[in-house]
């Protein structure tokens, strides 16, 4: 596991948890906006990016920004289509995503449970 | 070693002091940029803003404060080893400039009279959780929009309080999947940087990255090409049969090398094209074509795995569009409307061509017609390695192929500028840079100073000139909204030009809006506004027993921009009088009346 999946494994993790956090939690409309959008940007890519190593940093981020937004993107337009519209549902995104990051974290770490 | 000692620290100690000044300025500049244009921002009233646009009504500290920006820049690409995170700072920093500009200055209102359509397909997404209107293309390609309503829905924000802020939202993200992108096709570290700065000036003015499906694609396709390029390259075969393998070998010559892949990464990047092609192809009507024949011209030469790819993407797109060809047909003539190019590629037609908009839409002229011109100068730089440019130049001009098929509503040669701009950009910041003779060293960082700062104050013409025509007060906004409250369902709206902030509400088509047809832009022009009981009469062959006619700052500044429609001023002077309005709405930018049947 290359440091940069690693990041995003991390990333992913700790961007699943603040948004959730912020969306349910936050005081005023400007934070759940902000918890909102990196629901939206972060979580879901980096799930999918902690498995793999673009080779760069810039491309490891931008992926991992394209992904989560083409996933919501398209969750979105689904429940629009099936006219049923929860946009809570996103939350198992998050859900999946903390779980992919943890598996991936978990299975980089060496037998034994590393040094 | 005394003498030889002394003669090495002596020569040593300048040479530090240079390099230590040279590093100050590549700070410093940057820095002092960011407040003058802090400054000249924090001087610029909408009210002052004329035809000739936000940079001629700005105060200098403005545009000091982007040259000074650039410079720092070009310093620091000039340095024997560029230090990344500064460039990406000064990127950073150049396009906060760029697209907060507006937004800061129309206090967070977003420009584009049309983004407010698209707020209000979000608002109906977001509030009825359905497709409300099935007849409206929005409502059938809603992949951008249902993104955007989940995202206003959860923070309990209306998608309008921060629409105006997609631009900034859109290029930085384009930007960092462009560096991304351009360090895979070239092995200089500076050309990616140098090509990003260009294309933030050469993209400006097209004004493609507001909040709409065609700049959350656009971004979707940088993806794309991003994943295509790292993971689903092709070999170079090592000898080449048929016909096209030996073109492919004459043209790739010195073609950058395949970057090591397994086959289980190509399966995951192939999933991810697919499924992000699919998302472009329910987000916009146009977009998956130009890709297509972006990855058609890599397929043809066989510079991408698998060949299969091409038909599969294809397919998807006539899948989701054969269902909804209707739509199209019916807004945009068909699929291949337009067989003409030349009419294609003319652009919007009905425009008068005087005072600032000529003015403005001379500078982007230039710009563009600069911009290939560099491009194919760059592909004959290198006309004895070709593969060093191959990628990009296929990327280039493929999108071309859309204006044999498609005018788009006049829109087809802005998005083929836009999909040709990035790869434009890589291309001529090669041809900058990548000059190897030192006779031209000294002068290359002049040169590219030169360009980059002319790109931009160019780009900037074209995004700030119209923009006392393009953006809204908040005043105006307010009337808006205040409309939306006030009138009841049914209740006919209307305009007389189409520059106003309009059916942003959740339930817009409860309302029937009307714009006269008195712009040649628009198509159907024949009613002289001056006209004032031919006006009357139209709007009484509309049905409405009441209706609410709407004169903002916004229409008085695209009038005298455009010299459209014809007779407004003599309507806007007249209103109450000759139509028998009565003022139910005023503000400083706008007033609303109430028009009632005899």
């Amino acid at each position: 596991m290359s440091a940069r999946t690693q990041l995003t494994a991390y990333a992913g993790l700790a961007s699943s948890t603040l948004a959730v956090a912020l969306v349910l939690g936050a005081p005023t409309s400007w934070l759940r906006l902000i918890g909102a959008l990196l629901l939206a940007c972060v979580p879901v890519g980096a799930a999918v990016m902690c498995w793999i190593d673009a080779g760069e940093n810039a491309a490891q981020a931008g992926l991992t920004l394209a992904v989560s937004l083409t996933v919501v993107a398209l969750a979105s337009a689904i429940m629009i289509w099936l006219s049923s519209w929860q946009p809570r549902a996103l939350f198992v995104l998050a859900g999946a995503a903390a779980i992919s990051c943890v598996l991936r974290l978990r299975v980089a770490r060496p037998a034994g449970g590393g040094r | 070693m005394s003498a030889l000692g002394h003669s090495l620290r002596a020569a040593r100690v300048p040479h530090h002091e240079s390099l230590t000044r040279r590093a100050q300025a590549q700070l410093v500049l940057p820095v002092m940029g960011l407040g003058a244009w802090a400054l000249g921002v924090s001087q610029i009233a909408p009210s002052s803003i004329g035809d000739y646009g936000l940079l001629a009504s700005a105060n200098p500290f403005l545009i000091l404060g982007f040259v000074a920006v650039i410079g720092g820049f070009v310093l620091e690409l000039a340095r024997h080893a560029p230090r990344g995170w500064l460039l990406t700072l000064d990127l950073i920093a150049l396009i906060v400039m760029v697209q907060a500009t507006v937004p800061i200055v129309f206090g967070g209102t977003p420009e584009y009279a049309w983004v407010y359509k698209h707020v209000g397909i979000i608002s109906s997404f977001a509030h009825y959780g359905r497709i409300t209107d099935p007849g409206n293309i929005y409502d059938q390609w809603p992949a951008l929009f249902a993104a955007v309503a989940s995202i206003s829905s959860l923070a309990h924000v209306n998608a309008i309080t921060f629409a105006a802020w997609a631009p900034l939202a859109f290029e930085l993200a384009d930007a960092l999947l462009l560096l991304a992108i351009f360090r895979l096709l070239t092995d200089d570290r500076r050309v990616p940087y140098l090509a990003v700065a260009l294309y933030v000036g050469l993209i400006a003015w097209v004004g493609q990255d507001y909040l709409s499906p065609q700049a959350f694609a656009f971004m979707l396709w940088l993806a794309m090409a991003l994943v295509i390029l790292r993971w689903l390259r092709a070999a170079a075969p090592t000898s080449p049969e048929g016909r096209i393998a030996k073109l492919r070998a004459s043209l790739a010559t010195d073609l950058a090398p395949v970057p090591k892949t397994t086959r289980a990464q190509r399966i995951v990047a192939l999933l991810l094209v697919i499924a992000i092609y699919f998302v472009i192809v329910a987000a916009h009507q146009l977009t998956p074509y130009v890709i297509l024949a972006g990855i058609g011209a890599l397929t043809v030469l066989d510079l991408l795995r698998p060949r299969w790819l091409l038909a599969l993407l294809a397919v998807i797109a006539a899948a989701y569009l054969l269902p909804r060809y209707g739509l199209i047909s019916g807004n945009f003539g068909g699929l291949f409307s337009g067989g003409n190019p030349i009419q294609n590629a003319s652009g919007a037609r009905g425009t008068y061509h005087a005072g600032g908009e000529a003015f403005t839409a001379r500078i982007v002229h230039l710009l563009a017609a600069g911009m290939w011109l560099l491009a194919l100068a760059a592909v004959v730089a290198r006309r004895r390695a070709l593969g060093r440019v191959l990628i990009p130049a296929l990327l280039a001009f493929s999108p071309f192929v859309i204006l044999g098929a498609q005018s788009y509503g006049g829109e087809a040669i802005y998005r083929v500028y836009l999909f040709s701009a990035p790869w434009c950009a890589l291309l001529i910041a090669g041809l900058l840079l990548e000059t190897r003779r030192p006779r031209r060293l000294p002068i290359r960082w002049a040169v590219t100073a030169i360009v980059c700062i002319a790109t931009l104050l160019a780009g900037l013409q074209g995004l700030y000139g119209p923009v006392a025509v393009n953006a809204f007060t908040s005043s105006e906004l307010n009337a808006s909204q205040w409309l939306y409250g006030h009138a009841q369902r049914g209740s006919l709206i209307v305009l007389p030009d189409e520059n106003f902030p309009t059916l942003q509400a959740a339930d817009y088509n409860s309302y029937d809006l009307q714009v006269m047809p008195s712009d040649p832009q628009l198509g159907e022009s024949w009613l002289d506004e001056a006209n004032l009981p031919e006006v009357k009469s139209w709007i009484e062959s509309l049905g409405n027993q009441t209706a609410y006619l709407v004169v903002s700052r916004s229409m008085n500044s695209y009038a005298r921009y455009f010299g459209a429609p014809r007779g407004y001023e003599k309507l806007v002077t007249e209103i109450p009088s000759a139509l028998g309005g009565s003022v139910v709405y005023h503000n400083p930018d706008t007033t609303i009346y109430r028009l009632t049947a005899d």
